[in-house]
C-alpha cells in the first residue's frame, strides 16, 4: 500500500514521544564530566622543576615559563602563563610533565567577558581548587561527580 | 517564451552546504544548468604548518581535518610515520585502534545520513542518529577526555589505555546499535517521500566514479568494489571477517544505503576485535626524539569519507620536510559540478549532502 512506509515511521515517532525524555535541562541540570576530561589547566607551582618540557611539547608555543635560581642552585618558578587563545587543548604539555604538576581540570564553562581573562596566569592563580582531571596522571583516582 | 538564465550563490554561509562551501548555480527556471564550486573559506594551511611542527606535534592538527572522524585521521597519520620509521605497535594497541576507528566510522556515518535526510526536509530524522552518536562520543571522552578533537593515537601506539568501565559500556552500545539501525530503517528507508526524492537522483556512473577518483561509500554506491581495508589491508584488518557493501545504480539512495550497511559491518568488526583483545602495553618502544630517516612514504587508510592518505618527505630532521594530505572529501567534491546538471535546486542540495563532505577536509 502506498504510504505504509510513512505510517510506519510515524508509529516510531509516536512511540518515542511517550518514552523517557533524554533532553538535559542544562543550566539547572549539570552534565556528568568524564574523569579524563581536558578542560582548563592547573599548576602545582611548588612541585614544578622548571624543566621546560611542557614549553617544548606545545605545538603552538602558548606556554611562557620563566625561572630563577636560589642559593642552592635550585630552580624556582617566577612566571607561568598559558595563552589559552591559541591552545589546542591537545594535552601534550600535561603528558610531557615529568613531575605531574601540570594537570587538566574538569571545568567546561571557559567563556569569559574580556579577552585578557582568556590568558591563564597560572603563577598567580594556580587554580588548585578546581576539580582536577586524571588525564595522563599515573595514579588515576576516581572521584564522585 | 524567452527565458533568462539566472545565477544564484549557494553559501558560503548556508546550513545545507555543511560548512563554508560556496556553490554558484546557474539556473534555468528551477533547473540547474551548471555550477561552479568555490573553495578555500576554511583553509588553514595545515600542510605548511606541519613543516614547522615536530612529528608528534602534528597529531592534534590532523584532528582538525575531517572533524567528524578525528580518530581515523590520527590513525592515518601515525601509521604513516610508523611506516617511515619501521616502528612496531603492540598487539593491544592495534586491536584498540581498530575498535576506535570503527566506532568513529559509525559516528561519522550517523552524521552523514542524518544531515542528508535533514536536507531533504525531514528534520526528525537528524535527531535519532545524533542520539546514537552521543553514546559513541561518551565512550571517546571517557577514554581520551575529548568529544570532537581526540588526539588519542600516538606514534607507536596510543596515549592511554582504556578505562575499566569502557568495555561493558561498549558491549551495551553494540547491543543498542542493532535496534537503533532497525529503527532508523523503519523511520527513513521505507518512507515513500524519501524514496521519491532519492531514487535515480544524482546518478554517478561507474566510469564517472573511477575517472573522478572517488573513494569511500560514494564509489561503492556506483558499483566499484574498492575498500582500502580489503584492497591494501593496513594495521590488522586482514584478521577480521567483514563484507564490503557495493550497490550498482550510483544514485543518492544507494549512497545512503552503503553508509547504513557499513555501520552494521563496523559493528561486526568491533565484536570480533573485543573477542580477541589481548592484554599488554598500549605504547611500543619509541625513541624520545622522533627523527625518521631521510626518505619519503605514502600511506592511506579507509576513512569514513573515503581514502585518506598522507605523503611525508623526511630529510632526517625532527620536522617533516614536506607533508601532503590526500583528502577524500576534496576529491569526492570534484564530481558535484557534473552531476547537478538538470536537477532542481532542492535536488542539488540532496546531491551535495549525499556526497557527505566536511569542509575542514576539503579546504585543509
Amino acid at each position: 500500500m502506498y504510504g505504509s512506509g510513512v505510517v510506519k515511521g510515524l508509529a516510531l515517532t509516536l512511540k518515542k514521544f511517550f518514552s523517557k525524555k533524554i533532553t538535559e535541562q542544562y543550566p539547572e541540570e549539570r552534565p556528568f564530566i568524564d574523569h579524563r576530561w581536558r578542560g582548563s589547566l592547573q599548576l602545582d607551582k611548588d612541585a614544578c622543576i622548571c624543566c621546560n618540557m611542557c614549553v617544548n611539547a606545545c605545538p603552538n608555543g602558548v606556554i611562557t615559563l620563566e625561572s630563577g635560581k636560589d642559593e642552592n642552585n635550585k630552580r624556582f618558578l617566577t612566571r607561568y602563563e598559558v595563552n589559552f587563545e591559541r591552545c589546542l587543548v591537545c594535552g601534550l604539555c600535561v603528558e610531557a610533565c615529568p613531575k605531574q604538576c601540570l594537570k587538566f581540570t574538569r571545568e567546561y564553562e571557559l567563556a569569559t567577558y574580556f579577552r585578557d581573562d582568556v590568558k591563564l596566569g597560572l603563577y598567580h592563580n594556580p587554580k588548585l581548587s578546581a576539580p582536577s582531571s586524571t588525564y595522563a596522571q599515573k595514579t588515576e583516582q576516581k572521584k564522585e561527580g | 517564451m524567452r527565458t533568462q538564465e539566472i545565477t544564484v550563490n549557494l553559501g558560503p554561509q548556508h546550513p545545507s552546504t555543511h560548512g563554508v562551501f560556496r556553490l554558484v548555480i546557474h539556473l534555468d527556471g528551477e533547473v540547474a544548468t551548471g555550477g561552479t564550486s568555490v573553495l578555500g573559506y576554511l583553509h588553514r594551511g595545515l600542510e605548511k604548518l606541519a613543516e614547522s611542527r615536530t612529528y608528534p606535534q602534528f597529531i592534534p592538527y590532523t584532528d582538525r581535518l575531517d572533524y567528524l572522524a578525528s580518530m581515523s585521521n590520527n590513525l592515518a597519520y601515525v601509521q604513516t610515520v610508523e611506516k617511515l620509521m619501521g616502528i612496531e605497535v603492540p598487539e593491544r594497541a592495534e586491536y584498540l585502534r581498530v575498535i576506535f576507528a570503527e566506532l568513529q566510522r559509525i559516528a561519522s556515518h550517523m552524521v552523514g545520513v542524518g544531515t542528508f535526510v535533514m536536507d531533504l526536509g525531514a528534520v526528525t530524522a537528524v535527531f535519532y542518529p545524533f542520539i546514537h552518536r552521543e553514546k559513541i562520543l561518551d565512550l571517546f571522552s571517557m577514554t581520551c577526555g575529548g568529544r570532537l578533537t581526540y588526539n588519542y593515537m600516538r606514534i607507536g601506539g596510543l596515549s592511554h589505555d582504556i578505562p575499566e568501565e569502557f568495555l561493558p559500556k561498549l558491549q551495551e552500545f553494540l547491543d543498542y546499535m542493532r535496534t537503533a539501525l532497525e529503527e532508523y530503517h523503519q523511520l527513513v528507508t521505507g518512507n515513500e517521500i524519501f524514496l521519491a526524492r532519492t531514487k535515480g537522483v544524482g546518478v554517478i556512473t561507474k566510469e564517472m566514479a573511477m575517472s573522478y577518483g572517488l573513494s569511500g561509500p560514494n564509489v561503492r554506491a556506483s558499483g566499484v568494489c574498492y575498500d582500502v581495508r580489503k584492497a591494501h589491508p593496513y594495521g590488522i584488518y586482514d584478521r577480521f571477517n567483514f563484507n564490503v557493501p557495493v550497490f550498482e545504480s550510483g544514485d543518492t539512495f544507494d549512497r545512503y544505503m552503503v553508509r547504513m550497511i557499513e555501520m552494521e559491518e563496523s559493528v561486526k568488526i568491533i565484536r570480533q576485535a573485543i573477542k580477541d583483545l589481548p592484554e599488554g602495553p598500549v605504547l611500543g618502544k619509541v625513541p624520545k626524539l622522533i627523527k625518521p630517516p631521510a626518505g619519503e612514504v605514502y600511506h592511506s587508510i579507509e576513512n569514513p569519507k573515503g581514502e585518506l592518505g598522507f605523503y611525508i618527505v623526511s630529510d632526517g630532521s625532527p620536522k617533516p620536510y614536506r607533508l601532503h594530505i590526500r583528502r577524500p572529501s576534496f576529491v569526492n567534491l570534484g564530481v558535484l559540478e557534473e552531476i547537478i546538471k538538470g536537477w532542481k535546486v532542492a535536488d542539488v542540495i540532496a546531491i551535495l549532502a549525499s556526497l557527505d563532505i566536511v569542509l575542514g577536509e576539503v579546504d585543509g
